[in-house]
């Protein structure tokens, strides 16, 4: 039970917060917008000129050379194109003095109103009939929209059927149509709980402004629920920013729409001026408008509640903004409260001046801003000691004054900490802990400098250490010598933000002489290059060696002449015949091949030359040998 | 003891200079003068170095190629083998001897280098 009467108090909770437009269609957006629709002179189209006339007379301008835009409509009008013919119709009744001939476009619009006609064309026709003031036939064309809509059930068709309607004679009845507004509706996504979104801009901004002008002839509120509305209006003001013409004129005339209806006006809430809060500015300037930033009349507002974004604490509620001569804005001393340096979240709720109900106005009691309350901060208690690590004994401790720079110098070595104690306090004196606190360590001379973060101890007191012998191997580069030391605080609340040059400390590092890392060289330096290197031949042996051992291998040839002749090898038997003499000549010219080989000839020559002194010394030698194998016998 | 070894080396000295045919004698003085060489060149790589060894090795192969043959030139010529070549006269022994040397040498002056 208890939790169900929770889960229906957060989900009214959670609808309750969506209900307020997130944003307006400010002074400066209404301005760019403005100048956007005159850069369409010259104008390219009708449409165009068309978009830029109604844009600019929806936002309450002047047309520049209307005359000019007058004739530009006439000679440029397409009579056969009744989309044309509308764009033009509609753009000279918005410049007003400015008479459109239909001429040819008669018959146009005869066939626009048939019931073969599409409903856009359809809608063009109505409206060309009523921007010219041509009578409307209800009747038939509420036949020929039944018709059309039977073929076409789009968002946009069924949108340009309000349109249709809202033009009709008073005595037809457009009840069937005004119903259509909570089907359209319901077709649109939900994004975020926050933007209600359709497929384009095009069908939100014609189903806006049709239902509407719908809900205002028969006067009755559109089937569209409050929450709804605003999700629409956060939807085509997420479109503001747009670049064209079109677009520029479907946001302008939807946002027209939401301003100047009778039933659901949606109030934006939005903060004015800075959302920066301190003494000197201690005013929360809320603007409260419609979402054309047009003034809803005399409000009261007030802040339900502020409360702290980070602690949650309520620091007041009901409290009142007082009205100021804009009508539009409202504000409020917050400084009154006594808020503490910080964010703030105000929940708004407005109401009709003098208690005069006004059910049109949607979301008066959901707004919401943020504000942060400022402050100057002031250091104090600053104290940097030199304190041995082993022992905590401190050596040297010395005061500083913001902002001066303290005179003295301390020296430091890697046997010892440097040990920076401060206290930081807003302007009641209070003690306040800063966002970013940073001591910057500033090498005079390589200009090389290491930043730390300061941390805050239990007593919100700062206290920062450095290790000289640590953070001298990773951030120093043991890099001895004259250091400057800065203390940097800075907070989205602190006004005076500030970099304090505080000392100069000596750090005394030992000598590692170079690091590794200076000696490598760069990977990106040029390497030696590559050279290809032959195999370098053996040593040789002394000359006198070698031609020792080749006279000594020529000792056995000796040997053997000598052996032979003692043997008496049968010399005398030799026939000087031809086969004899072109057998030992043929062993022999071998041999000489056989050197030439080695000295110079290539295999397939050698072979060449072998294979004639062969077959030579074949023959021979065959004939030689048979006729001693013969003699013998 | 020592007296013996001389009286069976004298022995075996006499047999070979009265029994063995001189042709043989001649082929083993050829074989003796291919060792002879073989052996040099092995000192000499073995005192100075391999280097270079293709050439060292083609002379070297030459020398055991050459020994081989002229060994097997010996075994087909002698007269106590002659049932076991039957048909292979000695000049056709010879023949082969001088072909297969020519082709050992070619071999070996392609790997000389």
């Amino acid at each position: 039970m208890n939790v169900g009467i929770f889960f229906a108090v957060a989900t009214l909770l959670a609808s309750c917060l969506a209900l307020s437009p997130t944003d307006t269609l400010s002074l400066d957006d209404q301005a760019r917008l403005k100048q956007l629709f005159e850069q369409a002179i010259p104008f390219q189209s009708v449409g165009h000129a068309h978009y830029a006339i109604l844009g600019l007379s929806t936002l309450g301008a002047t047309i520049p050379k209307a005359q000019d835009a007058c004739s530009y409509l006439k000679s440029n009008i397409d009579t056969s194109d009744i989309q044309s013919i509308y764009h033009a119709a509609s753009a000279a009744k918005a410049l007003g003095n400015c008479k459109i001939a239909l001429g040819a476009g008669q018959e146009t619009l005869t066939a626009s109103l048939s019931e073969s006609a599409e409903v856009a064309d359809l809608f063009f026709a109505v409206s060309t009939q009523s921007a010219l003031g041509l009578p409307i036939k209800s009747a038939e064309v509420v036949k020929a929209l039944d018709t059309g809509l039977k073929r076409d059930d789009s968002i946009l068709g069924t949108s340009y059927a309000l349109h249709i309607a809202s033009q009709l004679s008073k005595e037809t009845n457009v009840d069937k149509y005004f119903e259509l507004i909570e089907d359209i509706v319901a077709q649109a996504d939900t994004i975020d709980d926050k933007y209600l979104q359709f497929d384009n801009l095009q069908q939100a901004s014609v189903f806006v402004t049709g239902a509407y002008t719908l809900a205002t002839k028969v006067n009755k509120k559109p089937l569209i629920t409050d929450e709804q509305a605003v999700q629409l209006a956060n939807y085509i003001l997420t479109r503001k920013a747009t670049q064209t013409i079109r677009n520029a004129y479907l946001v302008v005339a939807a946002l027209k729409s939401f301003s100047g209806n009778t039933f659901q006006v949606p109030v934006a809430f939005s903060l004015s001026g800075s959302m920066a809060i301190s003494k000197e500015e201690p005013f929360v300037k809320v603007g409260v408008s419609d979402v054309m930033s047009k003034s809803l009349g005399k409000l009261t507002v007030k802040a339900s509640s502020v409360v702290g974004r980070e602690d949650d604490k309520t620091l007041a509620s009901n409290q009142a903004f007082a009205a100021t001569k804009d009508e539009t804005i409202y504000q409020l001393d917050l400084m009154k409260s006594k808020p503490s340096p910080g964010f703030y979240i105000i929940q708004l709720a407005a109401a009709a001046a003098g208690g005069k109900p006004a059910p049109h106005l949607i979301g008066l009691t959901d707004g919401e801003v943020t504000v942060k309350v400022t402050t100057q901060v002031s250091i104090s208690n600053v104290e940097i000691s030199v304190v041995d690590r082993e022992q905590s004994i401190t050596a040297k401790t010395v005061k500083a004054t913001f902002p001066t720079k303290s005179k003295s110098t301390l020296d430091a070595d890697v046997h010892q900490n440097v040990v920076i104690k401060f206290t930081l306090a807003d302007k009641s004196g209070a003690v306040l802990q800063a966002h970013q606190t940073f001591i910057r360590v500033f090498n005079v001379k390589s200009n090389q400098e290491v930043t730390f973060t300061a941390d805050s101890d239990s007593s919100d007191a700062y206290k920062f250490t450095l290790d000289i012998a640590e953070s001298g191997k990773d951030f120093f580069n043991q890099q001895s010598g004259k250091y400057t030391v800065d203390l940097i605080v800075g907070d989205a609340i602190i006004q005076n933000p500030f970099i304090w040059n505080v000392i100069d400390i000596n750090l005394k590092f030992p000598d590692v002489g170079q690091t590794d890392e200076d000696d490598k060289p760069s990977q990106y330096s040029k390497k030696p290059n590559l050279e290809h290197m032959f195999r370098v031949p053996e040593k040789r042996p002394p000359v006198a060696v070698s031609t020792a051992f080749t006279g000594l291998v020529l000792v056995p040839l000796a040997m053997l002449v000598i052996l032979w002749i003692k043997l008496g090898a049968n010399i005398k038997n030799f026939s000087f015949s031809l086969s004899a003499l072109g057998f030992h000549g043929g062993l022999g010219a071998i041999f000489g091949l056989l050197y030439c080989y080695w000295a110079y000839l290539t295999m397939f020559a050698t072979l060449r030359y072998l294979a004639a002194i062969g077959i030579f010394t074949f023959l021979c030698g065959n004939r030689l040998l048979r006729s001693i194998a013969e003699t013998k016998n | 003891m020592s007296a013996n070894i001389v009286t069976v080396l004298r022995k075996f000295y006499d047999e070979y200079t009265t029994k063995t045919p001189r042709k043989l004698k001649i082929i083993d003085a050829y074989l003796a003068y291919i060792m002879f060489t073989g052996i040099i060149q092995f000192v000499y790589c073995a005192l100075v170095g391999t280097f270079p060894f293709n050439s060292f090795l083609s002379g070297f192969i030459s020398c055991v190629g050459s020994f081989i043959l002229g060994v097997c030139l010996r075994l087909q010529v002698n007269p106590a083998n002659k049932s076991g070549f039957h048909g292979v006269s000695n000049e056709r022994a010879f023949a082969d001897f001088i072909f297969a040397s020519i082709i050992l040498h070619l071999v070996v002056m392609n790997f000389i280098g």
